[in-house]
């Protein structure tokens, strides 16, 4: 009999009449080891380039989809280009770069703001008038927001001058120290770059600091 | 310089990214397979690309070899099913391959090379012998025979019992005795 060991594996079943049960030594015979030999010499003649087939098939054929993936971003290849397809291209990209440039420039360009507040009289004995300007020149709004008017983002509008982009507005300031900074379409807080930062900000963007007194600046 | 590694460290190279390590296990049992392909699919054009599919197919699901030691009975099985499965594909071929001696006489560029037996007869009549075989009987014969391997080589690279591979080579003897018999007396 046989042990489970002996018994066929990978799950092949008996057919017809084998028979497991007996043990079965097929008896040499010359005549097929000599059908062997020949077979043997043969086969001696195989295709040398077997070899370079195969690992020239492993090379282009990556592993997994992280390895194709990695393979298509870092392997080279030729590309092939017509003139056509040169000129979509370049145009494509030239509507985008001016969209991108309007829609930014729509916002203000902080290399084209300039502002300064200055004191320009006295309404009362106990108040000045202080004169903000800023220059914004793709601005569509702007305000002034500070402690002066309870930090209401629409309370102080400033008011286009002329065609070349400059935005003012006076407003009375009781002496002391006040903050404040511009904001710019409703979105884009911009300190004045004329008077000094103040120390903190709890939002995020600096604020500029104004004194207002006998000596105001 | 991987020449003297085993199998075991060679999968393991390539599994850690070194691919090139694998033309090693290529070279390693490609004329071993390739004898074996050629045997069981009659045609040497047949049996490369099945060699071919086979090991492309074993590199791709490397990690899925779990005994990486046995590498060459875990592609061995990979490149049997390869061969049954172009057997299949090719059954009505096969029909004519047995019994149209003419045919395989016309077709000399797609047939096993020849062995250089001085009866030039020898050959075709291995070829017809070999092919009028069951396909699991063909393959025992020939890893017994032309490989000469012991039973329990054969079983560790099947994954097929002793016994059942002692039974498909008794019969693969005995059908081959009876065709090279029948054909001594012919001539």
């Amino acid at each position: 009999m046989l042990n489970d060991d002996q018994r066929p594996k990978g799950g092949e079943e008996p057919r017809g009449d084998d028979f497991w049960d007996v043990e079965i030594e097929p008896e040499t015979d010359s005549a097929l080891e000599r059908l062997g030999a020949a077979l043997r010499q043969r086969s001696s003649a195989l295709d040398p380039e077997l070899d370079h087939r195969v690992m020239a098939t492993i090379r282009h054929s990556p592993r997994g989809y992280f390895r194709a993936a990695l393979r298509w971003w870092t392997q080279p290849r030729p590309v092939r280009i017509s003139p056509i397809g040169v000129l979509a291209t370049v145009g494509a990209l030239a509507i985008l770069l001016v969209a991108v440039g309007r829609y930014f420039g729509g916002r203000g360009d902080a290399t084209a703001v300039t502002a300064v507040a200055s004191a320009t009289g006295a309404a009362t004995s106990d108040t000045r008038i202080i004169r903000f300007v800023i220059s914004a020149p793709r601005a569509s709004r702007v305000n002034v927001v500070g402690d002066f008017n309870g930090w209401d983002t629409q309370a102080t509008p400033l008011t286009p001058v002329g065609e070349a982009g400059v935005w003012t507005v006076e407003v009375t300031l009781t002496p002391g120290r006040h903050e404040y900074a511009f904001l710019i379409d409703g979105r884009e807080w911009r300190p004045d770059p004329s008077t000094p930062k103040a120390a903190s900000d709890d939002y995020g963007s600096p604020n500029s600091v104004i004194i207002v007194g006998a000596s105001s600046t | 310089m991987y020449s003297t590694l085993s199998d075991e460290a060679v999968v393991r190279r390539v599994l850690a990214g070194d691919d090139e390590a694998y033309a090693l296990l290529v070279a390693r049992y490609r004329v071993r397979f390739t004898r074996y392909a050629v045997h069981m699919l009659g045609n040497r054009e047949d049996a490369e690309e099945a060699l071919q599919d086979a090991f492309v197919r074993a590199w791709r699901s490397l990690r899925r070899c779990r005994d990486p030691e046995h590498f060459d009975a875990w592609l061995f099985r990979i490149l049997a099913n390869r061969c049954r499965t172009r057997m299949a594909r090719r059954k009505r071929y096969e029909a004519t391959f047995v019994q149209d001696v003419r045919a395989l006489s016309s077709a000399p560029a797609d047939r096993p090379p020849t062995s250089g037996h001085e009866d030039p007869g020898y050959d075709l009549a291995i070829d017809r012998a070999l092919a009028s075989l069951d396909p699991d009987q063909r393959e025992a014969f020939l890893l017994k025979y032309v490989d000469q391997m012991s039973y329990e080589a054969m079983a560790t690279l099947t994954g097929v019992g002793v016994s059942a591979l002692k039974m498909r080579v008794k019969r693969a003897a005995d059908r081959l005795r009876g065709l090279l018999e029948e054909r001594a007396h012919v001539e």
